[in-house]
């Protein structure tokens, strides 16, 4: 039976050097031989013990806490190395982004719903209506000419870097508004999406009054379907998070939320992949010289590849793709 | 609802741990100095890319009468991106990969966990900042996120649900507690704390011990004054019942720690099997206990 002075000093001392260990960052554990560390997990059990015993029989609030706080902080130090498998594997390997999409395909349903369906309707009232466009488009909007040399179309070569990354991180943005609002009950992302929608469709809707249609869908056609895609996949994802809170079942929100999050996460990350890709091509390669049949080549192409990506990929359990997955999408 | 002041997490170790949760305060003051530092990194890493840039540039219109400066354009793409990526990442990158510590919370003295009490990962990290946006509604009051931890018995706002993570307070220093540090560790092995104790001028209930108990288990946290205080104003109604003088100590220059050994004092009381009568001496025979 050790005395109430020998007791102090080991947990004091235990206290200490997890402090020193911790503040030693990272490698601090690693530097420590095999005694130290049998050592350090001895103090600790015998510290656990030891709070264990005082809290059973009643001892007063301080000495718990005292002895709490060392523990925990014997906790952090010891558990803080720890990786659960659990926490890497939502978003390991390369069809988990796929199956996670063809998981939750209501979700997409409804937000391709919500983003092409305001688009159709802003495109038809467009055309019914054309005075509706000063209401809905910009001033630049309006003068647009996607064939003229003095926009977008032609971005002069050495400027592409630049459009390209704010294209790239604008569009990343968007897509990370729209997943979080989705905790507004999907309100948030809702908006979002009709709003992006009927900009969409009011710009088409107006450049195909004037004439302008195909070098407005030359321009969209080659990085189009994977931006476009790329949207409607983040607002499913902000779906995902309202379902939870819309409807969450037998769980607490709290709990559905947080079964549903690790999932939606792998969306809104294989979105901003998308995103990349998509920003690459409308810096690099929608401006460029390329022909009209070019485009709708790699329209189709783009196409193609996302259909064979988002129905096939991870379909045969147990095959492993060669493919290593991309590195945003390891967490 | 009202917050809770700590969770209890059961370790795989079958000891439970109680982690004192943070409250809104402490973690707004962490949000204004990680804003601040998230603010002076990007001023400086564009200073710093903007040089760099700057050179490129003068440099190729030097050489090349064209005026092709592709390295100041790649560089001012790289900006934007790397711009971006502390706007979005600083809190993702921070908290992932420093167990939930980011250097406004290593300053308040705060840090997240997983509601299981390990440190998170990059997954939760993700996960709790990149829906940043909902807690901010409307930007930037951060009212909805206010909202939702005010009424959350553990004080989490949206992202912390979907990441299943809580923030803690861990600011504990030994050092600060001088000489009178033994003394907590000396009664371990003694129970019956929160009992009510009988003394020959009346009891003290068990809710009195209680109050008294959180103020010894806080009161290396406060500062001196408020220390002083509390001690006066827990001890002051019980003055009477350990026998002191009420105006004499309340003339006393170190009025709070003999108030506060006075409570000391109580507390060993209600563990001592036999109460102490010491302190009762002076107290005139007493006609009934009760």
């Amino acid at each position: 039976m050790q005395s109430a002075e020998e007791k102090f000093a080991q947990w004091t001392g235990f206290y200490r050097r997890a402090q020193a260990i911790l503040r030693a960052g990272r490698r601090g554990l690693k530097k420590l031989n095999g005694a130290e560390i049998t050592r350090l997990i001895d103090d600790y059990q015998a510290l656990t013990a030891d709070l264990a015993r005082a809290r059973s029989l009643g001892a007063a609030r301080e000495t718990v806490d005292q002895l709490n706080r060392i523990a925990v902080t014997g906790h952090n130090l010891l558990y803080g190395q720890i990786r659960l498998r659990e926490s890497t594997a939502a978003a390991r390997g390369f069809a988990s982004f796929a199956s996670a999409v063809r998981r939750h395909a209501w979700a997409v349903t409804l937000s391709a719903l919500m983003f092409f369906g305001s688009a159709v309707v802003s495109f038809v009232a467009v055309q019914l209506h054309p005075s509706l466009a000063y209401d809905l488009l910009a001033d630049e909007f309006l003068d647009f000419d996607p064939a003229s040399p003095d926009n977008l179309h032609s971005i002069p070569s050495l400027a592409r870097p630049v459009v390209s990354s704010l294209i790239i991180s604008n569009n990343i943005q968007v897509t990370l508004l729209a997943f979080g609002f989705g905790l507004t009950a999907g309100i948030g992302t809702t908006v979002l999406l009709i709003f992006n929608g009927i900009h969409l469709g009011s710009v088409a809707g107006w450049m195909s009054l004037h004439g302008k249609d195909r070098a407005l869908w030359g321009w969209i056609m080659p990085h189009g379907a994977t931006e476009l895609l790329a949207i409607c996949l983040a607002g499913a994802a902000g779906y995902m998070l309202a379902s939870a809170i819309i409807v969450p079942g037998r769980l607490r929100r709290a709990t559905a939320l947080k079964r549903v999050g690790a999932q939606a996460l792998t969306i809104e990350l294989g979105c901003m992949v998308m995103l990349v890709i998509a920003g690459v091509i409308e810096g690099f390669v929608s401006p460029s010289a390329i022909d009209y049949p070019t485009r709708i080549g790699v329209l189709l192409a783009s196409i193609a590849l996302w259909a064979l990506y988002f129905l096939g990929a991870g379909r045969n359990r147990g095959a492993r793709p060669a493919e290593p997955p991309g590195d945003s999408l390891v967490s | 609802m009202v917050m809770q002041e700590s969770i209890y997490i059961a370790t795989p170790d079958h000891v439970t741990l109680e982690f004192e949760l943070a409250g809104p305060g402490s973690r707004f003051s962490a949000y204004v100095l990680d804003f601040i530092f998230n603010v002076l990194l990007i001023v400086i890493i564009g200073l710093v890319l903007y040089a760099s840039g700057a050179v490129v540039s003068v440099r190729s219109l030097l050489g090349a009468a064209k005026g092709g400066s592709w390295g100041a354009s790649w560089i001012l793409a790289l900006l934007v991106l790397i711009v971006f990526l502390i706007n979005w990442g600083y809190y993702v990158l921070f908290e992932g990969l420093n167990k939930g510590s980011t250097p406004g919370k290593k300053r308040v003295g705060i840090r997240v966990i997983r509601q299981d009490g390990l440190p998170i990962g990059l997954r939760e990290a993700a996960l709790r900042n990149l829906v940043r946006a909902a807690d901010m509604l409307p930007p930037p009051s951060y009212i909805l996120g206010g909202l939702v931890m005010h009424f959350d018995p553990q004080g989490r706002r949206l992202g912390d649900m979907v990441a299943g993570t809580c923030v803690i307070v861990e600011n504990f220093d030994l050092a600060a507690q001088g000489a009178s540090g033994a003394a907590w560790a000396s009664r371990v092995e003694q129970g019956r704390s929160r009992e009510a104790v009988t003394l020959p001028r009346g009891a003290i209930s068990p809710q009195q011990i209680g109050l008294i108990e959180r103020y010894l288990a806080r009161r290396h946290q406060l500062s001196e004054e408020r220390r002083a205080q509390l001690a006066w104003q827990i001890a002051e109604p019980l003055l009477p019942l350990l026998g002191q003088d009420h105006d004499s100590a309340a003339r006393r220059a170190d009025r709070g720690a003999y108030c506060e050994s006075l409570l000391l004092q109580v507390i060993e009381l209600t563990q001592s099997k036999t109460p102490n009568i010491t302190m009762a001496e002076k107290a005139p025979p007493a006609a009934s206990l009760f």
